[in-house]
């Protein structure tokens, strides 16, 4: 008799076994493709494996201790907090809400002045990321624009905005750059909200921001959390931006976990020590996704 | 039995990226542009086959160099800074010379001490290209602003943080002592800031100066020497802010110094010989005369901290170096393209022109050479020069340096990140590979 669970399944196929493991094959690949790199790095995350020199080819098994030396040495715990702020502030709030507050702004209006704005966001996000780097680097420089046309006919001392307030400089960048992927996401959300509901809203009494927080923002939730998830592992693990404008200085002032793993296997040269960071970063990650992928599930 | 398996991945993995075998491939930084380039037309002229070169950048070079040969996807012949050649030799990435140029009649040519520092187990794994030392250089302009008789001529560690503590006091710029630091410039901190302080931080005698007890065959985490540079990066980063450190990370490292030098932002720069031409531009392209360029910047040796018995004018030579690749497709062609390059004919006027101490005994001995005043100024610096240790790891030892002055940098104190320094070495090399003086 025929199992029923295998019905769905052409008779050819579930009819032969070569034919299914033929079949499965480029699925295997696939899957196996994926894991090959994160496999390699859990490996050696366990060894003391090293870029150059007897160690490169002559490594060792050293059980946890690299997993040890994230707690117990500077540099991951400093960086993990560096880069959470960096996230937060760039990405979560700066992003994400001024996309959402440019996004609801900006469909009242058409014509050029909303074409105008969405190119010159636009901009930004497809500028190459090492152009940028120099564009904010010269901007903020004592001899820059902002210290030229703003604080200078302010009478303001000119302010060497890399040395002083590196982080923040960081963070506005990585807002500019980013914040045109979050205004599209949300321009498209809002077009989806039913004007009826809306308007039915308004009719009952309920001001503008009643409407937003009770009836858009609830209807648009799956979309923020797709969002949300984007963007913040796109920003966890950004790196381009930040290392050509600081190399992670002055001190480590900005050194975010991507650049403080690229310092440890490529200039100190500790691949394993590296891989372990690397692997750190996939937990935290991981879970983070996890949480965002709770919030998009409809509530029953 | 591991290192065939990681073979055998990273070749499937990369074995698409190989260059066809008929080329020759060539991998340099910015800077040796002038010397590399006239050879590759020569060699194609020469041989009608078409040289692929990839030039880069010089910031970020090491990384990439060492990262493509352990890959195994590193051009035919390679450029590298000379503190490499040991470990990646010893790592098996670099052809041996002594087989590959036994028949070239210029080879004798090459000065057997700066073979040395290229060489591995008695072995040379790469020519060496030039070689430096290291000074103090100064603006003539800022100096004259803050009122600082020239030629100036420190003769200790205080005479320099008073000169630049006065500059910063009376012209109020940015920028009054640059003592190289941090991560972002690599080896830079480690040579020019770091170990030049080094050497003449306690007394010549006894070795007590270096990051190696070779004796012992032992790495240093604590000396008084290493406390004291520790505490001179303090001074000028934390204590007198004579520099804003966001210059050691610039987003264009490379022209930072360059253009501080311009606007006059600039007063004393721990660098080497190399920068009479490249604090205007390492290729010599555009640049002022020679007579001019003294008018703008002076140098002076470094001096010693003051200790007793501590050495002023102490050096620490470096340099770079080309070799060839020990997977080369090619050994011939690649050959063919190493010696272009150091064709007497094409070397020596590339030294001359840039400034750079000869490495061949017949460079040093030429002409034009000889009547040059900076490079003999230069080469009788060299007299009392050092390398630095380049016993395999040196390159995770020089790495932690960076870190150390990095962190030092961010205001940790100075005991805690000495600390950090000899726990980290300690991880490396274990408690037996690592000593304490007192």
């Amino acid at each position: 008799m025929r199992d029923p669970r295998s019905s769905w399944a052409s008779p050819w196929l579930s009819g032969s076994i070569p034919v299914l493991v033929l079949a499965a094959l480029p699925a295997l690949l696939f899957v196996g493709v994926l894991l090959y790199f994160t496999l390699w790095a859990v490996v050696f995350s366990f060894t003391d494996l090293e870029l150059f020199g007897r160690k490169a080819t002559d490594w060792s098994f050293v059980g946890i201790e690299n997993y040890e030396r994230l707690f117990t040495r500077r540099g991951f715990l400093e960086s993990l907090w560096t880069t959470l702020t960096f996230t937060f502030f760039s990405a979560i709030v700066g992003q994400s809400v001024l996309g959402f507050l440019l996004a609801s702004t900006l469909r009242r209006y058409r014509g050029s002045m909303r074409g105008t704005i969405e190119v010159c966001l636009m901009l930004g996000w497809l500028l190459p990321d090492i152009v940028a780097a120099f564009l904010w680097s010269a901007t903020t420089s004592k001899t820059g624009l902002v210290n030229q046309v703003i604080l200078g006919p302010l009478g303001v001392e000119p302010v060497n905005f890399l040395n002083d307030y590196a982080l923040q400089v960081v963070i506005l960048a990585n807002i500019w750059k980013g914040t045109a992927w979050s205004y599209l996401l949300y321009s498209a959300a809002l077009d989806n909200v039913p004007g009826e509901v809306v308007e039915a809203a308004k009719v009952d009494g309920a001001n503008g921001w009643q409407r937003t927080r009770r009836v858009i923002l609830p209807i648009i939730k799956p979309h923020i959390g797709t969002n949300m998830l984007f963007i913040t592992i796109w920003t966890f693990t950004y790196f381009p931006l930040i290392y050509a404008m600081t190399g992670g200085g002055p001190g480590s002032q900005t050194e975010t976990l991507p650049i403080f793993l690229y310092q440890q296997s490529f200039s100190v040269g500790k691949l394993g020590y590296g891989s372990a960071i690397s692997v750190a970063m996939l937990a935290i990650v991981g879970v983070m996704s996890i949480f965002y992928l709770r919030l998009l599930k409809e509530p029953k | 039995m591991k290192a065939p398996i990681q073979g055998a991945a990273i070749c499937a993995l990369f074995a698409g990226a190989t260059p066809a075998l008929a080329d020759v491939s060539i991998m340099y930084p910015d800077w040796i542009t002038a010397l590399v380039e006239p050879a590759i037309e020569a060699y194609e002229a020469e041989t009608g086959e078409t040289v692929t070169s990839t030039r880069l950048p010089t910031d970020g070079y090491d990384r990439r160099i060492a990262v493509d040969l352990a890959a195994g996807t590193a051009a035919d012949v390679v450029v590298l800074d000379s503190f490499m050649v040991a470990q990646l030799a010893d790592a098996g990435y670099l052809a041996s010379l002594d087989e590959q140029l036994a028949d070239w009649d210029q080879y004798q040519q090459f000065m057997p001490a700066l073979l040395d520092v290229t060489s591995f187990d008695g072995t040379a794994y790469a020519l060496p290209v030039d070689t430096d030392v290291r000074m103090l250089w100064y603006n003539r302009s800022v100096f004259e602003e803050a009122g600082i008789e020239m030629p100036w001529t420190p003769e200790t560690w205080d005479d320099v943080l008073e000169t630049a503590t006065t500059i910063k006091d009376e012209t109020g710029i940015d920028y009054a002592f640059v003592l190289p630091a941090g991560t972002k410039q690599g080896e830079a901190a480690t040579m020019q800031g770091f170990y030049m302080a080094l050497l003449g931080a306690d007394t010549a005698e006894g070795e007590r100066n270096r990051l190696r007890n070779w004796e012992e065959g032992k790495w240093i985490a604590d000396s008084p020497a290493i406390r004291q540079v520790a505490e001179l990066y303090d001074e000028v980063y934390n204590q007198r802010e004579l520099t804003e450190p966001s210059i050691n990370y610039a987003t264009d490292l490379g022209n930072a110094t360059r253009e501080a030098l311009a606007s006059n932002e600039l007063g004393i720069f721990a660098s080497g010989s190399w920068e009479r031409s490249c604090l205007f531009n390492c290729n010599g392209v555009d640049i002022p005369s020679p007579e001019e360029r003294a008018e703008i910047v002076g140098w002076t040796p470094w001096p010693s901290s003051g200790a007793e018995g501590a050495e002023q004018g102490a050096n620490v030579s470096g340099g770079w170096a080309m070799g060839l690749n020990a997977g080369s497709g090619d050994m011939e062609a690649a050959k063919q393209l190493l010696t272009t390059i150091f064709d007497y004919d094409n070397f020596q006027p590339w030294v001359v022109d840039n400034g750079r101490m000869a490495v061949r005994e017949d460079i040093a001995a030429s002409e034009d050479f000889a009547a040059n005043d900076y490079l003999a100024a230069v080469t009788e610096l060299s007299a009392n020069t050092t390398g630095r240790d380049t016993y395999p790891g040196y390159q995770v030892v020089s790495s932690l340096i960076q870190d150390m002055t990095g962190a030092i940098l961010d205001g940790v104190p100075v005991d805690e990140a000495l600390e950090e320094y000899r726990e980290a070495l300690v991880d490396e090399f274990g408690e037996d590979s690592v000593m304490t003086l007192d």
